[in-house]
């Protein structure tokens, strides 16, 4: 079954003092894959500066906006169309191979193939006092030892808004145990690597019809390659496996390479950012 | 050429070309005084507010004793005071280091030898009696970077940027300087007994200008109001006059512009305006009201300036 | 001839324990050196000073300098100019650069291999640290082809002359080496000043740098661009190699760009110029990679132009060097530099390696231990010179604590043999006469398509301090034309 989505993302800037020109890049449309057809966008800006499309260093579609205008409040509204194909996330066999899976995680053509979702970040670090925080229990597969870290996250973290914040390190996540959906899945990301697990950052939005956690923001999963399967989706914030309530933008390492809207601009004072995310289906 | 680099060249021609006229303006009018027919003219008071008042400081006679020493300092060598030789140089420089890539080694190195002469230059000797040999030096030291600039580089864009930049300030520096010597005479006046038509300091802004020699060459008369004003603002013949760089800056915008076609908002359109104005103006209606015209020209010329900005350099 | 028999160097010590490039370990003048060290002594110490305070007035008032900021002014200051020059041999010299391009033709084929299949890990040749654990490794660059396949367009190869005579090369800078403007003007600064030796030598010129990087620069034009338009794109006037910057500009006849007189627009890269926007194909690049484009890289860098990778990416510009060099000048890659020149090219190096040992091999670790005190022990994932030990400088008790970290954790360690830096006579300013200083030697090499070129000179820096083996010019250092001799 396929579900039509429709996704508006909106974000409004305002600066305590004037700004004389400025470039944004948008990180927000989401991706073609095989479970997700895009149908199309529209993106407006309160400055009327002309759009450009374009492509960033990891492949991802990319908006961007330059204007040479003066402005002190700025609004951008972008409305995507998609068709999500239902997916069932356990649509591959679980417990077959067991061993063969992790031997083919320890193989050099392996890490090298996986080298960029094996490091680790600032963002995706484990503080050597938190070592040994969650190990992957030998005798059940790799898709059972995710599900259980996922498990763990979603108990262990509470949701909270407004204790973090996008550089907030994960020892302070794991000394609190609260945070948002960047926290859930930085953690997650981390712990999968630290076991050998190729795992990347994802972003993107999240149909909050079933009562999930996120809030009006962009949502943030994680993806783990598992061997003989591919990537799969695990959603800590909520403790589930991403399905088709998820739509996927970008991924990387972190979420420095997937934050949805960068700016350059020169301005004093302070400023505000406001967005808000409205995603909606009908079947 | 890049926008700003543009930017850069026309400004160094400004600053070449402003640190000369404050340089001579200084050595003119103090040597000139020490021995002036009468008492004001000969006031050292009244010179050093003369130099300030060129450097865009109004200083009032009544209110302030100007010292000697800290005044040549400020207009000389002081980093603080943006008007300052030094400063003018500096600035000179800083344009010519962004656009070492275009101009010669020849011309940059004469930049930057002058500017280490100037920065080097022992402020103790500046005030006590150096004036002399620094401002000579300093004029001559512009007279070798117009030759550099004319010999070195390729007559093209970049040479015709400086240039506009070098005749659209020597036109605002000459008009500075009748304005101050206008106003020198008008006090000079009356209290002994000299005509403001035959004043001295008609000679004295001559001689701030270099044109002394050749205004009595042409007139063969000793300068009145009316000839030197004449001879400074519409000969077109006298390398200083505002004519002269008006037909200056019309040549070399034409390089930049070279297009026929009628546009109104182009700098080449306004320089050309301007210009025809000019040529078309007698002594006689400009010494009606000299400081309206005074205010008028200064206004063009910013205007032009402002135009060129927005033409050429905005990046 | 004996050294002693002229005024000049009455006073020149010599330390047998040093390699002297010019005096044998007797005390007589190399061949190479006679006539130069004749003409020399035909000059008293007097005309030295001289012809010294002249040549730094030159290079002054050419603007060669660089400024230093101290609390309260900045002050100008030039690059210390030594007037007796370094002569290299044409056999010599024929080592050099052949070695110079096997490394520079080494390292590029590593950096393709290493942004596409990578080989040489999943061979087992180099281990996949050198990549995993590198800040410059630039996952962007994954699988981009740059144009021509030339990532390191201009590489600066650090090269010494160690005291048994043989060359041995340092450091591999293939990000953006500078130095090669003072290889010029040092030229032309010794031509000023004594003209006269030139006759009596045949030396290589070196003002053909600039027309061969233009060469390479516009042979890695973009497709379907007939002529190119390329730019040289700096820091700006404030940044230390700025003279070098607009020298290159200058010499090549092509615009010097800041990172706000370009922009992109549809993926391709514009300059502002005075009669509106001109597409621009080809970048000399002199500004790293972090700060290229805000958009892609660090947000706050000012220097770069947003939007510039996804040109660069999109192959509508092309970047010379190409993003992501950096990866190959680590110190780690370094090391395994005869592995990498074996695998690629199946040719033995030319150009010595220092020896290095890793302890993550447990005979080499045996050696290390057992022999710290005659060697240098490197960590190899820090730059800048952190964390290095040099053996024959620590007490007892440091040796002790060396141990026990490197037996800790030895995969993190190298080591390698102290190496001696060879001497040169150096006019010291202080003493007004010549002394023994440590040299090394940049060469500068230019790799293209079809294009493989090395300024036969390049820079000879000096230390100025007496036994200082730092020849960096942040660290006082000065430099001396370097003469390569025709065959």
């Amino acid at each position: 079954m396929n579900l039509e989505y429709s996704i508006v993302y909106k974000a409004e800037n305002k600066y305590e003092t004037w700004v004389n020109g400025a470039h944004w890049q948008f990180l927000i449309i989401p991706e073609e894959n095989k479970t997700q057809e895009f149908v199309g966008v529209d993106f407006t800006n309160s400055l009327d500066a002309p759009i450009e499309y374009s492509i960033n260093g990891f492949g991802f579609r990319t908006i961007r906006i330059h204007t040479k205008e003066k402005f002190k409040t700025v609004a951008f509204e972008a409305s995507f169309k998609l068709i999500k194909r239902e997916v069932n996330p356990f649509d591959f066999e679980i417990t077959a191979n067991i061993e063969e899976g992790y031997e083919k995680t320890k193989t050099i053509d392996f890490r090298v193939d996986f080298e960029q979702f094996l490091r680790s970040t600032p963002l995706t670090s484990i503080p050597s006092t938190s070592e040994g925080l969650f190990q992957f229990d030998l005798k059940q597969s790799i898709f059972e030892n995710l599900q259980g870290l996922n498990l763990w996250i979603f108990e262990q973290i509470h949701f909270k808004v407004g204790t973090t914040d996008i550089s907030t390190p994960l020892i302070k996540i794991i000394t609190h145990k609260e945070g948002v959906c960047q926290d859930f899945t930085h953690l997650f990301c981390a712990l999968a690597r630290q076991n050998g697990i190729p795992c990347r950052y994802v972003s993107g939005y999240l149909h909050q019809g079933n009562g999930f956690f996120g809030d009006s923001q962009m949502h943030a999963w994680a993806e783990a390659y598992i061997p003989m399967v591919g990537w799969v989706g695990f959603d800590p914030t909520n403790g589930i496996l991403a399905n088709s309530n998820h739509i996927k933008v970008a991924h990387g390492n972190d979420y420095n390479d997937c934050s949805p809207l960068k700016g350059v601009l020169h301005t004093t004072g302070e400023n505000k950012t406001i967005h808000s995310i409205q995603v909606s289906s009908q079947q | 050429m890049l926008a700003r680099v543009a930017n850069n060249l026309f400004w160094m021609g400004r600053y070449i070309e402003r640190t000369e006229h404050i340089a001579r303006f200084m050595n003119v009018n103090y040597f000139s005084s020490l021995d002036a027919p009468h008492e004001l003219s000969h006031s050292r008071q009244f010179v050093l507010r003369s130099m300030m008042f060129m450097v865009g400081e109004h200083v009032n006679e009544d209110s302030e004793q100007l010292n000697e020493q800290n005044t040549l300092y400020k207009i000389g060598l002081d980093s603080e005071f943006p008007y300052s030789v030094i400063n003018s140089i500096r600035n000179a420089r800083e344009n010519a280091n962004s656009a070492r890539d275009l101009i010669s080694t020849e011309l940059y190195e004469s930049i930057n030898k002058f500017y280490h002469f100037v920065v080097n230059y022992p402020v103790d000797k500046f005030v006590k009696n150096g004036l002399y040999d620094f401002t000579v030096n300093v004029t001559e030291m512009t007279a070798i970077l117009r030759g550099k600039i004319r010999g070195t580089l390729l007559h093209d864009s970049v040479y015709a940027i400086i240039m506009m930049g070098i005749n659209i300030e020597r036109a605002t520096q000459i008009i500075r300087i009748i304005n101050t010597k206008y106003n020198d005479a008008l006090l000079a006046q009356g209290s002994y007994g000299d005509k403001f038509s035959n004043s001295f300091e008609w000679t004295t802004l001559l001689k701030c200008t270099e044109s002394y020699d050749m205004m009595r060459r042409f007139y063969k008369k000793t300068p009145t109001s009316i000839s030197t004003l004449e001879f400074l603002i519409l000969n077109p013949n006298c390398p200083r006059s505002i004519m002269n760089s008006l037909n200056q800056v019309h040549n070399h915008i034409r390089v930049l512009d070279p297009s026929k076609a009628y546009n109104k908002n182009s700098t080449a359109f306004l320089v050309g305006k301007v210009r025809a104005e000019f040529q078309y103006k007698y002594i006689e209606e400009i010494e009606e009201d000299i400081q309206s015209f005074i205010e008028n020209i200064l206004n063009n010329l910013t205007k032009i300036s402002q135009k060129m900005e927005k033409e050429f350099f905005n990046y | 001839m004996k050294h002693d028999d002229t005024t000049i160097f009455s006073s020149y010590e010599r330390n047998p324990s040093l390699y002297d490039e010019i005096f044998d370990e007797n005390g007589n003048v190399q061949k190479t050196y006679e006539t130069l060290f004749d003409l020399y002594g035909k000059h008293s110490i007097e005309d030295y000073v001289n012809l010294n305070s002249k040549a730094k007035a030159s290079f002054f008032n050419q603007g060669i300098t660089f400024q230093v900021y101290n609390e309260k002014k900045t002050q100008e200051k030039i690059f210390p100019f030594d007037l007796f020059p370094r002569i290299i041999h044409p056999e010599e010299w024929d080592i050099i650069e052949r070695g110079a391009i096997q490394r520079s033709k080494a390292l590029n084929l590593f950096l393709w291999d290493i942004y596409h299949e990578k080989k040489i890990i999943r061979q087992g040749i180099i281990p996949m640290e050198l990549i995993s654990s590198s800040a410059n490794y630039l996952h962007q660059m994954i699988d981009v082809d740059p144009p021509g396949g030339i990532y390191n367009h201009i590489s600066g190869t650090d090269i010494i002359k160690h005291n048994d005579g043989a060359y041995y090369v340092l450091e591999d800078n293939i990000r953006c080496p500078s130095g090669v403007s003072y290889v010029i003007s040092n030229r032309t600064a010794l031509k000023r000043a004594l003209f006269g030796v030139f006759n009596h030598y045949q030396a290589y010129s070196v003002t053909n740098y600039a027309e061969n990087l233009l060469d390479l620069l516009e042979s890695t034009k973009p497709k379907g661009v007939d002529i190119p338009n390329c730019v040289v794109i700096t820091p700006g006037m404030y940044n230390s190699a700025f003279f070098e910057h607009s020298y290159l500009a200058k010499t090549m006849g092509v615009e010097l760009v800041e990172g706000r007189d370009l922009f992109v627009e549809k993926d391709f890269v514009y300059m502002k110029t005075i009669h509106g926007p001109e597409k621009v194909d080809v970048i000399y690049r002199r500004i790293d990679d972090q700060f290229l484009d805000p958009l892609e890289f660090r947000a706050d860098s000012t220097l770069g132009v947003p939007g510039l990778f996804a040109a660069y990416k999109k192959g509508n510009v092309t970047l010379a060097n190409a993003p992501g060099t950096g990866v190959a000048d680590d110190k780690a890659v370094y090391t395994y530099m005869p592995e990498i020149i074996k695998y690629y090219l199946d040719e033995e190096p030319i150009l010595n390696n220092v020896l290095t040992y890793h302890c993550s091999r447990p005979d080499e670790l045996n050696y290390v231990l057992e022999n710290i005190d005659k060697l240098v022990i490197k960590p190899v994932d820090e730059a800048g010179g952190y964390g290095i030990s040099i053996g024959n400088r620590l007490t007892k008790k440091e040796i002790e604590v060396v141990k026990i970290q490197v037996k800790e954790n030895p995969r993190k360690y190298v080591a390698q043999p102290i190496m001696s830096l060879s001497v040169h006579p150096t006019y010291i300013e202080d003493s007004e006469s010549f002394e023994q200083r440590h040299v090394d030697l940049r060469t500068f090499t230019i790799l293209g398509k079809d294009k493989e070129f090395v300024l036969k000179g390049g820079l000879t820096r000096v230390a100025l301090q007496k036994g200082n083996l730092i020849v960096n010019s942040s660290q006082g250092g000065g430099s001396k034309d370097t003469w390569v001799l025709k065959k």
